[in-house]
């Protein structure tokens, strides 16, 4: 079930260099409906599946398995750790969350002085990532580093809950959504001969996407994203970019790339047909690995289609899961419309 | 059951002031219950527990733990489904975007998750401005229709998430101001459970502390206490205040307030008793208002001799407040080192 594989995902955790957790459940959730599987030298998993036709020129579909969070940077006399940022986080989002550190998963927290010790000055600034630390309770240098190496990987600690009307509460929503969205994809024989790519280092600058497009040099391409939803109150409509409950999100422009016109609107011409809900993405910042995707080799035509998820890069990333299934329909849609594209 | 399961039992509940009869009051009851010879809960969820030492007219000695915690009230829904809310207590509006909250409604608790703007979307220079918690919304994944049947304006919200421990002996989670406290006093009951007493004890979860030492205030009025101490957390230091602001540390033993709301001659007959029983402690000097239940305690009808005792804490008022374990013991054998040896005379 679509549901409960995107729980699982959000539960592991691999920032970007750091995916091996997330490309192992991958692996063995995906053997049997794979027909070639291949982890490359950056750590992709790149799945090919067979398909009723062969395309005119590869098809490819990728989601990517990192997540944004931390480094061990420092560890200082006091057995406090100063961490690196791994991806865009705002560090507003960090006061006062509960963090998982190193391989052990040891339980860290980010705090501030108590409030009684602070001015109206000093409550008006929001500190930066430089001025935190993570505390895990070591109260020497030593006893932290019995725990804990410089370099482990720092992920926010966020247990999968649902809430609400069919929310998922999660970190790392962006992109396991994505990956569930592939698994549940791979279920099925697609329409054409597809390569699954499931990537790494996306959020610091699309990394691993760059290699896998070198490798498979697609003619087209999909990327499935979770993107922001900023449909909160007080944000104005045009500020809001993408909205939940109004279905999957088709990107039209972003930081990296201008989409294919003619692909977006032939697949959206079929979701209308199929009675998919979806929506644009209203906003021209951010970008996704299509940004390296479409300039690979001679060129690629390239979709995105992204789940809406608030507060996306925080430690409650939130999705109606609906919005979810109808991303997958449309990404179906995706295979059967651009494999017989001459690109 | 541990010291810490106590903690962990109390924090993991909710009962933010003046919301404490429903669900904090009853349980930090039962947990006194086996330590005293009775135990009531009044109208305004004081949980009082009486030991009484067995001479006729013996002075009495008040302990007062608060077991009330820092929280929100919902003050609005709006027509997308969002919750407005207004802070109850002292919050740190810079503790709250991305969090979880949980919201405690009629039909029980709900999770919502404070509202952030995404990097994406930001201005240059507005990550290092604090959001106001009035310009704040919490999302609980409803649509308007929906939150308007789950929630009431009125309803109470605390931060969430149970208690965990961290490394060695240090416990973190929210509302151990002061229920970390309450458990110092249960401690001392234990450690008091066969002991000869010249006084009898009144010992007291108090209630709305955060919003002015209400329970404190009436519980005194009612027993009259010759003395009263008020145990509660003190800030223990961490890397971003100055050794002169905060001078205390966390695993150093129980702070002893000095000062005019923690009266000298009692605080330094505590001291004695410490370095006598081997007890670690750290002097907090507090020249005027220690912000606790002694200020209310002290000046009821014709006044009562105060102290405050400090449990340190680091990150006070914060969802991940961080306390060590060592120190709560060392309260808890303090206070009953002091009752033991007390008669009403200083």
């Amino acid at each position: 079930m679509l549901k409960n594989v995107l729980k699982e995902l959000c539960a592991l955790d691999g920032v970007s260099g750091y995916e091996d957790d997330v490309r192992k459940y991958i692996e063995e959730k995906a053997a049997k409906y794979a027909d070639e599987m291949t982890v490359d030298p950056i750590g992709n998993l790149i799945i090919f599946k067979k398909g009723k036709k062969r395309p005119k020129r590869p098809v490819m579909i990728c989601a990517h398995m990192d997540e944004v969070g931390f480094l061990v940077n420092r560890i200082t006399e006091d057995g406090l750790i100063r961490a690196a940022a791994v991806g865009g986080i705002d560090p507003r989002v960090l006061i006062g969350r509960r963090l998982k550190v190193g391989p052990k998963k040891l339980p860290g927290i980010i705090s501030l002085k108590a409030i009684h010790l602070t001015t109206a000055g000093e409550r008006e600034k929001s500190p930066a990532l430089s001025e935190l630390y993570v505390d895990i309770g070591a109260s020497s240098r030593g006893e932290a580093e019995a725990k804990v190496s410089l370099g482990d990987q720092i992920t926010f600690d966020s247990e999968p809950l649902e809430l609400g009307d069919k929310c998922l509460k999660a970190k790392a929503i962006d992109d396991r959504v994505g990956c569930a969205v592939m698994l549940e994809m791979l279920k099925d024989v697609p329409a054409y001969d597809t390569y699954f790519v499931f990537d790494t280092n996306e959020e610091i600058g699309s990394r691993g996407a760059t290699v896998a497009a070198q490798r498979i040099e697609p003619g087209v391409a999909l990327i499935i994203e979770g993107t922001t939803a900023c449909d909160m109150p007080g944000v104005p409509g045009h500020m809001q970019s993408t909205r939940q409950r109004r279905g999957a999100a088709f990107s039209i422009v972003d930081g990296g790339t201008v989409y294919s016109r003619t692909l977006r609107e032939k697949v959206i011409a079929a979701a209308d047909k199929a009675g998919v809900k979806w929506q644009y993405r209203e906003s021209a910042n951010g970008s996704t690995d299509s940004g390296v995707i479409h300039l690979a080799g001679s060129g690629a035509l390239t979709v995105g289609l992204s789940a809406p998820v608030r507060y996306i890069h925080s430690a409650c990333c939130m999705v109606h899961l609906p919005d979810v299934e109808e991303v997958l329909k449309a990404a179906k849609l995706f295979i059967k419309e651009a494999g017989d594209l001459r690109v | 059951m541990e010291l810490k399961d106590k903690i962990k039992r109390l924090t993991n509940a909710y009962g933010v002031s003046g919301d404490e009869r429903r669900e904090i009051s009853p349980i930090a009851a039962e947990l006194m219950k086996p330590y005293v010879d009775k135990v009531e809960i009044d109208e305004f969820g004081n949980v009082i527990g009486y030991k009484k030492c067995g001479v006729k007219n013996a002075p009495k000695l008040l302990l007062a733990a608060h077991i009330d915690q820092i929280g929100f009230v919902i003050t609005e829904i709006t027509d997308e489904g969002f919750l407005r809310f207004a802070p109850i207590g002292g919050v740190d509006s810079r503790m709250l975007l991305g969090s979880e909250l949980t919201v405690l409604t009629q039909k029980g608790p709900i999770t919502g998750v404070v509202s952030s703007v995404p990097p994406h979307l930001q201005k240059p220079g507005d990550s290092s401005k604090s959001v106001k918690i009035q310009d704040m919304t919490l999302d609980i994944g409803m649509t308007g229709a929906q939150a308007r049947r789950a929630v009431r304006v009125g309803d109470y919200a605390a931060f969430a998430h149970d208690t965990i421990d961290l490394l060695g002996d240090r416990v973190c989670g929210k509302a151990m101001d002061d229920r970390a406290c309450f458990v110092c006093v249960l401690h001392a009951l234990e450690l008091l459970k066969d002991a000869p007493l010249a006084m009898d004890i009144i010992a007291v979860g108090t209630t709305k502390e955060e919003v002015g030492a209400h329970g404190a205030g009436s519980v005194t009025y009612r027993y009259r206490p010759e003395y009263a101490i008020a145990i509660d957390v003190g800030h223990a230091r961490t890397p971003d205040v100055s050794p002169d602001r905060v001078p205390c540390e966390l695993g150093k033993g129980p702070m002893i307030a000095i000062g005019s709301n923690s009266r000298p001659n009692f605080a330094r007959r505590v001291m004695e008793i410490a370095r006598a029983k081997e007890i670690p402690y750290q002097l907090e000097v507090c020249p005027s208002s220690t912000g606790t239940d002694a200020m209310k305690m002290q000046i009821v009808e014709s006044g009562c001799c105060t102290l405050v005792i400090s449990l340190p804490l680091k990150y006070m008022h914060s969802p991940v407040e961080v306390l060590s374990m060592s120190d709560v013991k060392n309260v808890g054998r303090l206070l009953a080192e002091l009752a033991k040896s007390f008669d009403g005379r200083l």
